[in-house]
């Protein structure tokens, strides 16, 4: 029985798709608090404001992060609402569940919460939409003490770490992002529990150029595999490909009607740096012309592979548009070694670099990305003391201005600069 | 000389008490210790935190720190911005 009219949110429930408005009003039956979210949302929609506060001092104890609190403004009204907190759940690396696993979150949930879930946040943090305040220390007790399971990052924090699934599935991965996705977070604990930073700053592995978990468009750290030699061919499979014994994309288009494989066409012609050709029926590729972009590795899985010397490309500064707009990752780092021998020694290394950096100059609220873009990239490649390559480079500059230090300069020079100022006002 | 843990945390206390807004970025403390790296301000801050002499308060998109007695006397006992 409806708590509340809501016709317009009824209109979201015509039609062949799913409606998150049918799935809340089946959760109400159980659930009645979740009838004055239905209701509040009407109200949103009819004054064309929303009626939710965020904010405030919400959390469990020692921790800075992880829960994110919500408040009705219309409380008298929706008093179901009145707390209705976000608490996130820290993901296992590439999402692997047991259904015993999430049987048990969600009879967590039902007892604490709404029982309303967002499978998964931006992050990959399972998101658990709404409780109120006197349940979240009982909430934690239990998430971590039987089922040992630990909150997210949220605010100016490391956010939660994610990955593909990597080796575990996958045979293009060019080194163990489970891995390290697991090392970094037991080793940034502190930091993805406690506030560090001007702003959020958020780490993704992805284990090949497919980037699985849009590691370049959603990071702040993307780490994405690569590998340094050829890409390995094998001739006889080729032969297969073009005479139709293999299906292209794995067979992933099989039940479309593309016709026959066509190698010149589907492969070839849509190398985006033009890098491979036919020589009679062999396959060719000037790998060092090859940006890595996967393609012809994608459409012929058993001819091609990527190469053997394994590692990963740091891109670095993705963000979502506050200030200046979306903007994708900067690749810093051509390649380097990932190595779990090692600790990551070398990973953690350039992140701290950038923390150390970050923490000094970034102003509230920027994101390391915006943070480059106001100081620009050559400063950014000194500071993390990356010299300078093409592939830096974007396009041609336009400012034609060249500015010089000293040291970059054969001989040098001399400058008073005390001496310049009497002449030349700062 | 550099400063002991203990004068930086008097000096985030009293940062923290008489800044006009209750609610302060991390970074508003790096010049209580101009010659202390801010990761290791920010350790000695979230130890204050610990000791209950700061508390985090989150916009939902940033976390801040705050004295309690000032976020109670200034926002109410919930908190709530």
């Amino acid at each position: 029985m409806a708590k509340h009219d809501t016709p317009m949110l009824d209109e979201l429930e015509k039609g062949p798709w799913p409606s998150f408005v049918t799935d809340m009003k089946r959760q109400a039956e159980t659930h009645p608090e979740c009838w004055d979210i239905l209701g509040q949302l009407e109200l949103s929609y009819e004054d064309r404001i929303t009626h939710w506060k965020h904010g405030g001092i919400v959390g469990v104890f020692g921790y800075g992060g992880g829960i994110v609190g919500r408040y009705s403004d219309v409380p008298d009204r929706f008093p179901g609402v009145e707390h209705f907190h976000t608490v996130r759940v820290n993901q296992p690396a590439g999402l692997y569940y047991s259904t015993e696993n999430l049987r048990a979150l969600m009879d967590l949930w039902d007892k604490y919460g709404s029982g309303m879930t967002n499978m998964h946040g931006s992050t990959g943090d399972m998101i658990l939409l709404g409780t109120r305040t006197e349940n979240l220390e009982p909430l934690f007790w239990d998430l971590t003490h039987d089922l040992g399971q630990d909150l997210g990052g949220s605010g100016s924090n490391l956010r939660t770490p994610s990955c593909c699934l990597g080796e575990s599935r996958c045979e293009w991965a060019c080194y163990d992002t489970q891995d390290i996705c697991y090392a970094l977070t037991m080793h940034y604990q502190d930091e993805i529990h406690r506030p560090a930073f001007p702003y959020k700053f958020k780490f993704k592995f992805s284990g090949c150029a497919n980037d699985c978990v849009a590691a370049i468009a959603r990071s702040d750290f993307a780490v994405i595999g690569t590998w340094k030699d050829d890409i390995q061919i094998d001739q006889a499979a080729v032969k297969e490909y073009v005479a139709g014994n293999y299906p292209a994309n794995g067979g992933a288009h099989k039940d479309g009607d593309w016709g026959p494989f066509n190698l010149k066409k589907e492969v070839i012609d849509l190398c985006p740096t033009q890098c491979m050709w036919m020589e009679g029926d062999e396959l060719k590729i000037d790998n060092s012309e090859c940006n890595r972009c996967m393609h012809c590795i994608n459409v012929m899985p058993r001819a091609l592979r990527p190469g053997k010397e394994k590692g990963a490309t740091i891109c670095i500064g993705a963000k979502a548009p506050i200030l200046d707009g979306a903007q994708f990752a900067t690749m810093i780092i051509p390649f380097i070694e990932v190595s779990k021998d090692n600790e990551y020694e070398n990973i953690i290394d350039v992140i701290e670099r950038i923390w150390d950096w970050w923490m000094e100059v970034g102003k509230n609220r920027e994101r390391v990305g915006e943070t480059m873009q106001r100081v620009g990239l050559p400063t950014f490649l000194s500071v993390m003391e990356v010299e300078p390559i093409p592939q830096h480079v974007k396009e041609p500059r336009s400012n034609p201005y060249v500015f010089w230090k000293e040291e970059e300069v054969p001989g040098g020079f001399e400058r008073d600069i005390v001496e310049f100022r009497k002449r030349h006002a700062a | 000389m550099a400063m002991s843990v203990e004068e930086v945390e008097a000096a985030i206390i009293e940062k923290a008490k008489k800044a006009p807004k209750p609610q302060l970025y991390i970074k508003d403390f790096y010049k209580c210790a101009p010659d202390m790296k801010p990761r290791q301000i920010k350790k000695i801050a979230n130890k204050l935190v610990e000791k209950g002499e700061l508390m985090f308060w989150s916009s939902g998109s940033t976390t801040m720190y705050a004295r309690p007695d000032r976020i109670k006397d200034e926002e109410g006992a919930e908190g709530i911005n």
